[in-house]
Order: structure tokens, then sequence, then C-alpha cells
């Protein structure tokens, strides 16, 4: 499904992501974890082109996003939802039309056909009736429901979630997490987590892959992850 | 990386800008309601202070030149001269630093925000053209209303003026007009209107730019900000002075 070959992604002199190798099996919650700054975020934005990789390959459903120019990721994104660590709404216009944004640009649908899916997509987060709030109305647990109802909106075959508890109190955190769950049972997805919650992780995903210094340190199940001596693997399972 | 270098960095960014905003505005009229509704903000928001300042500077000309002119007792040309002068220079280099103080400052913060909170990111992932969709009708907006908030600023100047005449020189509004047919041109007006062109492509590119490129968090926008705020002055007194001898020499007065 999602396949990183020798990946490699620096910033001026410093190298973020080395000749990372890792294939992300289809329809399974992946969970990237590792400190901050081990180049997670850095890695989602590879799938959806944000950023572009310096040398390596990424192939995401087929598509070769490596080599592919800013419009032809048109298609790549169509099917990869990206949920951004803030809540990135649109501050001049409402919730309706933040949800609708991506269905009015991907989607050739009437009217009445994106007020579904909008509302629908809003029912999924559990903000049924919200739609003619704006965005500096919501909290920030609900900015963060809104923004997955804007993702999910577009029926995307893969989630890419950055950091989606961070910022959040412990009850909205589980609250994610449970919709994280649900949205990619329910709309059979792939999702990757990043993140740097192993609690979150353990609950959540079926498989695990813990990054360290841009490199891979180990993947698995949570049981797997459970079992390791890795140092940096104990140190996360001290704080769960 | 010294001051030069730096400069010729913005310099050669800003233009390349310039250039990607030209070529992603053929979808402008598809993006009309977008680019009406900025140019509709722009103009609201710096109408009083346009008004207000025009006013005053017809009212300071129109005291400066009374002086001046008493000497050579030549106050029927009081009118036209300061009119033409507003026109011509005073205006549109007035309007360009009020515009890049309100608009500027605020598009320069509004798209800076908007890049340090993922809201650009989000856009691309939502299959749209960042460009296409917020820096066109921002650009637009801003070079738009230049025109018509110039339109108040100078009305405004002429009724400061008439005013100022009135009370400082007794002069009444009839004698105060005369002359405004013959000493301001066609040169005056269309020195006025190219100038008011060129400020507002300056401060449209520049501070869509300035935000553009922002990178990092609330430090950065804020830094982008003043950056967008100097550097817009300081284009405006090059652009002034550039496009003034461009203009004697092509229309050869």
């Amino acid at each position: 499904m999602i396949e990183f070959k020798n990946l490699n992604k620096s910033f001026g002199d410093r190298q973020i992501l080395k000749d990372l190798n890792i294939d992300i099996p289809q329809g399974k919650i992946v969970f990237v974890l590792g400190m901050s700054g081990t180049g997670k975020s850095v890695l989602l934005k590879n799938i959806v082109g944000l950023l572009k990789p310096d040398s390596g390959e990424i192939w995401v459903d087929g598509f070769p996003v490596h080599e592919m120019s800013e419009k032809q990721m048109s298609q790549v994104r169509k099917i990869c939802g990206m949920v951004f660590q803030q809540p990135a709404l649109f501050d001049f216009i409402d919730v309706y039309e933040n949800v609708a944004y991506g269905l009015r640009r991907h989607e050739r649908l009437r009217e009445e056909q994106i007020q579904e899916r909008v509302v629908e997509s809003l029912a999924l987060v559990g903000l049924k009736g919200i739609e003619k709030k704006w965005p500096h109305e919501l909290s920030y647990g609900m900015k963060k429901r809104v923004s997955l109802a804007r993702t999910v909106a577009l029926k995307p075959k893969i989630l890419l979630f950055d950091e989606p508890t961070t910022g959040l109190d412990p009850i909205s955190t589980s609250r994610v997490n449970e919709l994280i769950l649900d949205l990619s049972r329910k709309l059979g997805t792939t999702s990757i987590v990043v993140s740097h919650d192993m609690k979150s992780a353990l609950s959540v995903a079926d498989h695990i892959i813990v990054l360290d210094k841009g490199r891979m340190l180990s993947q698995g199940s949570p049981t797997d992850m459970r079992n390791s001596s890795e140092h940096l693997i104990q140190e996360f399972l001290q704080e769960v | 990386m010294t001051i030069i270098t730096k400069n010729l960095q913005v310099l050669g960014g800003s233009v390349g800008f310039f250039i990607e905003i030209m070529s992603s505005s053929a979808h402008t009229f598809r993006n009309r309601e977008e680019v009406f509704n900025q140019t509709l903000h722009v103009f609201w928001q710096s109408l009083l202070t346009t008004g207000f300042a025009g006013f005053f500077v017809g009212a300071i000309m129109a005291l400066q030149f009374t002086l001046q002119m008493e000497v050579f007792s030549a106050l029927s040309y009081l009118g036209g001269l300061v009119t033409s002068a507003t026109v011509r220079e005073v205006g549109p280099l007035l309007i360009a630093f009020l515009l890049s103080g309100k608009i500027g400052a605020f598009t320069s913060a509004e798209l800076g925000t908007m890049k340090v909170s993922e809201q650009i990111d989000a856009i691309r992932c939502l299959g749209a053209d960042p460009i296409e969709e917020v820096i066109v009708p921002r650009f637009f907006g801003i070079v738009l209303a230049s025109f018509f908030l110039l339109t108040v600023g100078l009305m405004c100047s002429l009724f400061g003026g008439i005013l100022m005449a009135s009370i400082f020189a007794g002069i009444p509004w009839e004698q105060y007009i005369r002359h405004v047919p013959t000493i301001m041109n066609g040169f005056s007006l269309t020195s006025g209107v190219v100038k008011c062109f060129s400020f507002s492509l300056v401060i449209a590119t520049l501070c869509t730019y300035r935000g553009y490129s922002v990178r990092g968090g609330a430090k950065e926008v804020g830094e982008g900000v003043v950056q967008a705020a100097t550097q817009t002055m300081i284009s405006l007194v090059l652009a002034d002075w550039v496009s003034s001898l461009i203009l004697e020499e092509l229309l050869n007065v």
C-alpha cells in the first residue's frame, strides 16, 4: 500500500531521514512513534508530497510519489487524507464550507450531495448541527474533530494523522483514539498515526514502528513492543 | 549573509513570486467573487484613513503654497498647483504608504499565520493551489482597491485644499478650482495613475510574498510583518523615483 525505499531527507546540514525502508500494509492502523525531531511528521509530509525526498522512493497505492509533479499529486491527495498536528481550519469560512472545501475541488458533486457528505462527516466525528458555526467559536478539541471530518468527507483510502492527540486533555485524547479506530474500521482505510503517545499506540494500533534519529529502530505488534528490550521503547513504556 | 545578498534574494524571490501570481491569475475570473470581497475588504479597511490623510495633505499643501505664492501675487493658481502636485506625486505615494502600513501588514500577518498554522498545507492536501485560492484574490484586491482609494484620497485632498485656501487666504472655491484644468494636465493624471498602479503592484507583491514565505512560528510571523513593512516602504520610494524618471522620458515633460 505505502512503501518507502532508501528514503533520505535533509534540511540544510541536518539529515532527518536516513535510508529508511518501511512497508505499510493495507487496511491496518500503523503508529509511528519516536522522540521529537526524529522525522515522523517529515515522513507523513513526504507521502502527500508536501515535502520531497532528497533520494529514495515512495510508493503510495501504486503511485511513484517521489517523481510526481505538484499537479500530478492531486491524484494521490485524493486518496490520502491528512489530519494535521494543528486543526488548520480556514478562519475565513464557516464549518460547512471548511468540510466542503475538498469536496468542491476534488469531486464533481451537486450541492445537495455536498451537503449530504458534510452532514454525514460531521456526524461521524460526533459534531452534528455545527455547520453554521465559525472556527473561532469552537473549542480546540472540536476544531480537531472538524478537521478530521474535512478529511474523511473525501472518503480517502489512506488516513494520515500527525500527532492527533497533542494538546488535548486525557478525555479528548481517548475520544480521538476511539475515533481513529472507529473511522479506520468503518471506512476500511489504512491509517498512519504519527505520535509520541505509547499508551494510544498500544490501545489502537495494529502495528507500531519506532523511529530513532531518522532510522527505523523497531517494528511489530503492540505485544512485540511490550516485550521489546530496546532502551527507547522501554522509556516509552514507562510513561504508560 | 550580507545585507546586499539578503536583499537581492528578496528581490529575486519577489520577482519569481510575482511571475507565479501572474501565471496563476488566469483563474481570477473563476475567483471573481473572492477578488470582489478582497477589494471591498481593503477599500473599507483603508477608506477612513485615506480620506482623513488626503484631506490634510490638501490642506497642508494649500497652506504651504499660499505662503510662497502670496509673494508673487499668484494666489489664483493655488488650486491648480496644489491639485496637480497631489495627483502627480503626493497622493499616490501617501496612499501607497497608508496601504502598506494597513493592508500590507495585515495581509503578510494573515498569510504568515496561515502558513505556520498549516492552513496552506491543508489547502494543498485538499486539492487546491494556495496561490490561486489565497494569494491571487488578495493581490488583485489590493491593486483594484488602490485605484478607488486614490480617487477618494484625491477628492478629499481637493476639499481640504479648498477649505484651507478659503479660511487662510480668503480664496473662494470657484477661484480655487478655476485653474485646476489648466495646470493639472494629462501628464499629471497619467503620472498619478501609473504611479498608483506600480505602487499597488509593489505592495501586493511584497506583502503576499513575505507572508507566504514565513516559516516557523509566531516570532517568524512578527519578523515577516516587520520585514514586509520596511521592504515595502523602501521599494515604494525606489519605485517612485524610477517611475518619475521613466514618465519624464516617455512623456517628455
